[in-house]
């Protein structure tokens, strides 16, 4: 399937389902968010274009993850879908594939790709955020499985998912000692709570485990190889994820045109517009690399350092551009804008902050010595 | 050269002019661009004929004649004989254009950047809401001036003359086309030239911060100063990324807006940080480092700088009603 080939067929697909695609109006929960993207999801599925793209082994028809990102450029561009769950078998998904063993990711795969299934990531704790090597969940070994404690914190759709990849420490201190496992989120001893953001939305939660077993199947990767999988994992939220990102940015500064009437605002939309270029134009070459097989090293740092810059411009400039829409419209047009622009908020911090990412930009592509 | 250029023999073009550009300046760099032909490297690989040279111009801080050729390439059908006959001259920094047009008296207020002596002018000027190219054969009869400002060895001229008899070379449509087209070259040259000037500021930072040592370890080993260079790092790969993409793009004109305003963004983050980092030793005139910060904010300012090309990107977008993916995947 060539890429420019599967792009009309998106397209034609889209434009001959027209409203059958749009969200229904006034229901901003996750719930109503979830129940649309798998109805999509599912239409997707049946009529073929969700699984291009993804390994025949798991229910994909194969071809780059190039593919991928152009599906979902095109359905967050028009908005048909909101990016942030639309990624999360973008975020885990290639880690399963690769990492899990093939007898479970060949059962359970399908679900996911069909939207039968979602999976959350079960990474960052109280107390390990950036430093994400010094956590504190344990899996023991047990019978013949493993033992799982402790708690997870900024579990995205925790309270929605079907199974979670969880990082817990199984050796020694620091990420040498740490094991990643796919775990089941109905099993005993899993709770989901959501936390509310700033934005008004239950998108994350606090995630307790407590003597949760898990069997020994349901490792991913080898004992104690858990930091590999979390860097994969890492990795590949720089791929087709960002594009999408950029492409629902591109959405929401174009319905920012009809607001630009005088030159400060036109020269606020021409920053925000520059700076996603900067953005798209540093990530088209990451992509073009991860269709010909790459993992995104330490230069996938500047990607997620650009994107949050241009997630933070856009929505800045859609403050300034339609004055008082954030601050004071209580319609669902001013909820709508108010709910991405708090988002936004946090898109130097998700993902391994802008801090973290500037310090492997200074050590890895500066050759800057160590910080102490 | 051969008709078809191949990726070795690109490769063994880049190099020279990475090499003329490093061992040569001014007049001497002149002649050397023309003695290896530059021009007929421009006609057949522009891409990679401007991004070698011009990039290599902005590391060693050199100039060349070789800006005017770029200017010229859009207009050799318009002119009459050899475009090496001319010089164009551009909008003052801040002006839309050169100059005025009324009836067939023009007025003429701009900038020479890269010139070869002695040739006729070429004016992108206004005319009544229109554009209109002028052409001025015996340039004699303007004022000029030779500015030393912020950065004296880049040779600046200022021109400018009362009422005229002009030469009307194109006008209307066709001229604010040709117009773009030159503009958009110039941006994309000087881009690179300004990349190119960007990466010697980090570079001379990036080697201060791992030598300089304070508190008992290289200063480069502090949050502040990483983050600062870093930050420079990721305006400059920004920039050069948004180049690269300016030669492919469905709309080059905007392209190349994006592109200059970009490395424009870039030489401001990194004149600020990287002169921050090289602190007291950085502010000499001994230091190599002032010359990079001028090169970089004069031309900034040539052809449209940061905030200006920011401006109108956003009426174009305006204009236009939608926001350009520019390229596919």
């Amino acid at each position: 399937m060539q890429v420019h080939d599967f792009r009309a067929g998106v397209r034609a697909w889209i434009d001959a389902r027209g409203h059958e695609l749009v969200a229904p109006l006034g229901d901003d929960s996750v719930d109503a968010q979830l129940d649309h993207q798998r109805r999509i999801q599912r239409m997707l599925f049946d009529d073929g274009w969700m699984r291009w793209g993804w390994p025949k082994r798991l229910g994909g028809f194969g071809g780059s993850a190039t593919l991928r990102a152009v599906l979902g450029e095109e359905l967050t561009s028009r908005a048909l879908v909101h990016t942030t769950s639309w990624s999360m078998h973008e975020v885990l998904g290639p880690a399963v594939a690769e990492f899990g063993r093939p007898e479970v990711v060949e059962e359970i795969f399908p679900r996911l790709l069909r939207g039968d299934e979602f999976w959350c990531q079960g990474f960052s704790e109280p107390d390990a955020g950036s430093d994400l090597g010094s956590l504190r969940t344990t899996a023991r070994a047990y019978s013949d499985g493993w033992l799982i404690n402790g708690e997870k914190l900024w579990t995205s759709f925790a309270q929605h998912a079907t199974r979670c990849v969880v990082l817990a420490r199984t050796g020694e201190p620091g990420s040498r000692g740490v094991s990643a496992f796919l775990v089941d989120m109905d099993a005993p001893g899993v709770s989901a709570s959501p936390l509310r953001t700033m934005a008004g939305v239950d998108e994350f939660c606090s995630t307790s485990f407590i003597d949760v077993q898990v069997p020994a199947h349901r490792l991913l990767g080898d004992a104690n190889g858990g930091w590999r999988v979390a860097q994969y994992i890492l990795s590949c939220e720089r791929g087709p994820i960002f594009w999408q990102r950029g492409a629902w940015l591109g959405h929401h500064l174009g319905m920012l045109l009809g607001a630009a009437h005088n030159a400060a605002s036109q020269t606020a939309l021409g920053e925000a517009y520059e700076m996603l270029w900067a953005f798209r134009a540093r990530s088209k070459a990451t992509q073009d690399r991860i269709a010909l097989g790459d993992l995104p090293g330490p230069e996938a740092s500047v990607d997620k350092i650009l994107i949050a810059a241009a997630d933070q411009a856009v929505f800045d400039a859609a403050r300034e551009l339609l004055a008082g829409a954030i601050e004071a419209d209580d319609t669902p047009r001013g909820r709508a804008w108010r709910r991405e622009w708090a988002y936004s908020r946090a898109a130097t911090i998700y993902g391994g902050t802008s801090e973290i990412q500037k310090d492997v930009v200074a050590t890895r592509l500066l050759g800057l010595p160590r910080s102490a | 050269m051969v008709d078809v250029i191949g990726a070795s023999e690109s490769d063994l073009m880049a190099q020279t002019l990475r090499r003329l550009a490093g061992e040569f300046d001014g007049v001497h760099l002149s002649k050397a661009l023309a003695d290896f032909g530059f021009v007929e490297v421009l006609d057949e690989a522009p891409r990679e004929a401007v991004s070698a040279l011009f990039d290599a111009l902005g590391q060693a801080g050199s100039m060349s004649t070789a800006l005017q050729d770029v200017l010229l390439q859009p207009l050799t059908g318009l002119l009459e004989g050899a475009t090496s006959a001319y010089s164009v001259v551009l909008p003052r920094i801040g002006a839309p254009l050169a100059g005025s047009l009324d009836g067939d008296v023009v007025t003429l207020r701009g900038l020479l950047i890269g010139h070869r002596p002695a040739t006729a002018f070429v004016v992108p000027v206004a005319a009544r809401g229109e554009t209109a190219w002028v052409s001025v054969a015996d340039p004699s009869v303007l004022s000029t001036r030779v500015v030393a400002g912020l950065d004296p060895a880049l040779a600046i001229t200022e021109v400018g003359s009362a009422g005229l008899a002009a030469t009307v070379v194109s006008f209307g449509e066709q001229a604010s086309e040709l117009w773009n087209a030159v503009a958009t070259a110039g941006r994309r040259a000087l881009g690179y030239q300004i990349v190119g000037a960007v990466g010697a500021m980090i570079d001379l930072a990036v080697a201060h911060a791992c030598d300089r040592v304070q508190f008992g370890r290289p200063i480069g080993s502090f949050q502040g100063v990483r983050n600062r260079l870093a930050e420079a790092y990721v305006a400059w790969t920004a920039a050069a990324a948004a180049l690269e993409l300016a030669w492919e793009a469905d709309d080059e004109c905007l392209a190349g807006m994006l592109a200059k305003s970009l490395a424009g963004r870039a030489a401001r983050i990194a004149a600020t940080h990287c002169q921050q980092v090289l602190a007291g030793i950085g502010f000499t005139a001994e230091h190599p480092f002032h010359r990079y910060l001028a090169r970089a904010l004069v031309l900034d300012s040539v052809l449209g700088s940061t905030p200006e090309l920011r401006r109108a990107i956003g009426q174009l977008l305006v204009s236009t009603g939608t926001i350009p993916r520019l390229v596919e995947l």
